[in-house]
């Protein structure tokens, strides 16, 4: 759960300034930060889940 | 044809002020846009970047330098990650004076995320420089 939280913490902060420096309107603008926020949670609970099956041991 | 490249080339000069404005952003996250009076862009850059490089310090993480003992290519993979955790500006600077947040604990759970917050931190703050950069020049609103 602590690596969960850090995750999204991380891409919530990331998603802000995404936002933050995008183009277009102020509703453009949030919804590119939300889907910077979303993308980058799914990205590493995919990979995480892809690097779970891999026998590194 | 000619006379109008001319005109745009003139019109493509960037003001000085916009130079100073992009090192104001670099030096202090979020400095740039406030200075420009974009209240919350800039509060909002500053906030986001500020928060990611005290957490990534509070997470365990390490700033890179690149010291004598580093020759080839061993200076070369510090480098790349120096060139992103100097993008914090001034906040790199004084834990360079300060010799703060350089020494490594790998032993702490947190501590690649704290790596990953403070290198991210100095690359968010070359993007939100670069805005601000752009918006002093008058090629964003």
């Amino acid at each position: 759960m602590k690596h969960l939280f850090w995750i999204c913490c991380f891409s919530a902060l990331t998603g802000v300034v995404f936002g933050a420096v995008a183009k277009g309107t102020k509703r453009h603008r949030l919804i590119y930060g939300l889907k910077v926020f979303a993308e980058f949670v799914l990205a590493a609970l995919v990979l995480g889940w892809l690097l779970y099956f891999l026998p590194f041991r | 044809m000619a006379g109008k490249q001319i005109a745009d080339s003139r019109e493509a000069q960037t003001p000085q002020a916009a130079w100073l404005i992009g090192i104001a952003a670099w030096a202090l996250p979020g400095a740039g846009h406030l200075i420009q009076r974009r209240w919350a862009r800039g509060l909002l850059l500053g906030g986001a970047v500020w928060t990611m490089f005290l957490t990534g310090l509070w997470l365990g993480g390490h700033l890179f330098t690149v010291t004598s003992k580093d020759q080839g290519l061993a200076a070369l993979l510090q480098l790349l990650p120096m060139s992103a955790n100097v993008g914090a500006g001034l906040l790199y600077v004084i834990c360079w004076i300060t010799n703060t947040g350089f020494a490594e604990h790998a032993q702490i759970v947190t501590y690649e995320y704290g790596n990953t917050f403070l290198l991210v931190a100095g690359l968010l703050n070359y993007l939100a420089m670069l805005d601000a950069f752009d918006i002093a020049a008058g090629r964003k609103q």
